[in-house]
């Protein structure tokens, strides 16, 4: 077992030597283990994971509920709930300093300013008892000291930033006056108050119809190449990755199981979970078999993982050496990497 | 001679009051279901697909228009009727775990309607450990509690359950929204397997334009109370003739990476179901919209054998 674990830490970073840490890197996650201590007791969210975002790169976080997406991206605003949840190991250097052991003072001075946030449900981020323009110049007066007068301006163009259509009425207006895609704009706006170097997006338009997704991404795409930010962007839906993200990483069980360019892990899926999820997902275009060649199986309890890779239970490739091991995750192409011990065999497939 | 179809719903109509104003969730609505097809519903929410499909169950009751099962006019039937009818029609829910009572055992849960029915202890017994396996779980876990399963189980007990009195029609709402991307297909395929094995009929509603595709005979497009479009899945993918059914389509994510043109036929979000708009209700959103589309209301006309639109423009839409 210490092996296993060994083994894992050298071979990630490996893969990640491929792109040593110059000055383009925004963000370097290294080792990165959360854990959780719950009623039926203790469990680790996300294993020693490890990652970079270069400046202004949009990188797509891919994976379904448990996967450790979500709690990666609280463990770097360093918001994982106080009582249950540690980021027990590992570093997340953002800009040159490792974010675990500061002093929440300082982590203010980075949350909000540097690194903002959107989240799915945008209304349990804003307070039904006051008016969009209040919150946004509330915002904007704590975090940037604006005045009244500036704060109004401001929070005027970010409205306008975000093309929310009659800006000075919206101001106005409650929360709950708004529809869905025009809240999740004012989170936008409020996120990218302080022009953040790192936009970190948690499903954020999952709750919102397909034509408003379709706008949101649109307008955060058109924001990020305006403003020159990176994007964390997490989401379970493949197609958003692939419209919107320069580089992928797949999820599984707390572990990254791929990592590629987007168009790579289209084309050329090596790990056995992205290619079963991407063939379980019905086209668009053209006739599906009629029976959609679905993934067996669920995600094991995080209490009952199983041993060996956390996979192997769902898979047809599953080995004696699946089942005793852990796969590392290992370079296979230029900025490719997959944990998986048939990586040619899959990729064969 | 074509056969009468399952279901033969005209100007379905159901009106909400909600303070003082009225929200005209399916605003005369018709179409037919054909035994053993799949019709899909689909549409954003607010478009009221969800209470036509409760309408259909006979779950809420429509203020105006009628509802034919199987030949018999069941709008108006009284409670004896009815039960007889509502044994036929079933309804799978998005999210089964939070209609589930959870100190009820699964076996509990799939008797019930059984039990309801007036069937004998024994034979829903029996029942239950045929239906269990058949939704590809283990005899044994009826005598478990809901809690103690994943979303994609919980969705096989609430499949179980409205299989119990052997329905000719089920109503699946979103059936596999709330279900993680790897576990979706396998419950579609367990949908779609027992729609053959026991010629099923589903009025499938969704959001989800991939799923919708792969399941669906022929699909229905609903926009604020209306059907807008409906034709043949086939026809409707290669060839949407209403502005918002092609609004819809293109704005699904593609798996080939880079960001796709897409063709710009709708602008902003659905307006409220409280403030339809007057003339074409889509009017508001349309990009070729002209003067005549905020005056007149366009009635469903058909533009091709089986495929009806409600578009004043349809035959000159830009390709």
């Amino acid at each position: 077992m210490a092996e296993d674990i060994a083994t894992s830490h050298a071979s990630q970073e490996l893969a990640l030597a491929e792109a040593p840490m110059d000055a383009r890197t925004l963000l370097s996650v290294r080792d990165l283990t959360v854990e959780f201590q719950t009623g039926q007791g203790r469990f680790e969210a996300v294993h020693r994971i490890g990652f970079d975002v270069a400046k202004g790169q949009v990188l797509g976080v891919v994976g379904e509920s448990g996967s450790g997406k979500s709690v990666t991206a609280l463990a770097l605003m360093r918001l994982l709930p106080d009582h249950a949840a540690r980021i027990s190991g590992g570093r997340v250097v953002f800009d040159g300093s490792d974010i675990v052991p500061m002093r929440e003072a300082e982590m203010c001075r980075i949350r909000g300013r540097r690194i903002g946030m959107i989240f799915q449900d945008p209304t349990t981020s804003l307070n039904p008892i006051f008016t969009i323009g209040h919150q946004l110049r509330e915002g904007l007066r704590a975090h940037l000291g604006l005045g009244r007068t500036a704060a109004n301006r401001r929070a005027e163009e970010l409205l306008s930033l975000v093309r929310l259509p009659s800006v000075r009425a919206a101001l106005d207006k409650y929360p709950h006056e708004l529809s869905g895609g025009m809240r999740q704009r004012v989170m936008i706006a409020m996120a990218l108050a302080c022009e953040p170097q790192l936009l970190i997006a948690d499903e954020p338009t999952t709750a919102l119809d397909v034509t408003t997704q379709a706008q949101i991404l649109e307008l955060l795409r058109d924001l990020q190449q305006q403003m020159g930010m990176a994007i964390m962007l997490i989401t379970h839906d493949l197609g958003v990755v692939a419209e919107f993200a320069d580089a992928v990483q797949v999820m599984y069980a707390g572990r990254i199981v791929e990592r590629a360019p987007v168009s790579r892990l289209f084309a050329n899926p090596a790990h056995p979970y992205t290619q079963g999820l991407l063939h379980s997902m019905p086209a668009l275009d053209e006739e599906d078999p009629a029976v959609l060649p679905a993934i067996p199986g669920m995600v094991a309890s995080p209490f009952a993982m199983p041993d060996g890779c956390p996979f192997h239970p769902r898979c047809a490739l599953a080995s004696d050496v699946c089942r005793a091991a852990v796969p590392p995750l290992n370079p296979i192409a230029p900025a490719h990497s997959a944990a998986c011990w048939h990586v040619e065999a899959v990729m064969a497939a | 001679m074509e056969q009468t179809p399952l279901l033969r719903i005209r100007e379905l109509t159901r009106h909400f009051a909600v303070g003082g104003r009225v929200v005209k969730a399916v605003d005369g609505i018709s179409f037919d279901v054909r035994r053993g097809e799949t019709l899909a519903l689909v549409g954003e929410s607010g478009c009221g697909k969800t209470t036509t499909g409760r309408l259909l169950v006979r779950l809420a009751e429509p203020d105006g228009g009628s509802i034919a099962f199987d030949g018999t006019e069941i709008t108006a039937a009284k409670a004896d009727t009815l039960r007889a009818y509502r044994r036929r029609m079933q309804l799978i829910f998005q999210d089964p775990g939070s209609s589930f009572n959870p100190r009820m055992t699964v076996g509990a849960l799939v008797s019930e309607p059984m039990h309801l029915a007036g069937l004998k202890r024994a034979e829903q017994a029996a029942r239950v450990a045929e239906l269990l396996p058949l939704v590809g779980l283990s005899a044994d876990y009826a005598a478990r509690y809901p809690h103690e399963f994943s979303g994609g189980q919980r969705q096989r007990i609430g499949i179980a359950r409205a299989l119990a009195l052997r329905p000719d029609f089920i109503v699946c709402d979103e059936p596999v929204s709330a279900l993680d991307v790897s576990v979706q297909a396998q419950v579609v395929n367990l949908l779609t397997g027992l729609q053959h094995q026991f010629g099923l009929t589903y009025l499938f509603i969704s959001h989800d334009l991939r799923v919708v595709r792969h399941v669906a005979a022929r699909v229905a497009v609903m926009y604020l109370g209306r059907i807008v479009e409906l034709a043949s899945k086939q026809d409707l993918y290669r060839s949407p003739r209403h502005p918002y059914t092609r609004a819809l389509l293109s704005a699904v994510p593609s798996h080939r990476p880079g960001m796709t043109r897409r063709r710009m036929d709708a602008i902003g979000e659905i307006a409220s179901a409280d403030a339809v708009p007057s003339g074409c209700r889509f009017h508001t959103r349309c990009v070729h919209a002209q003067a005549r589309c905020r005056e007149e209301d366009p009635a469903l006309r058909e533009l091709a054998p089986g495929h009806v639109a409600a578009c004043h423009l349809a035959e000159s839409l830009p390709s």
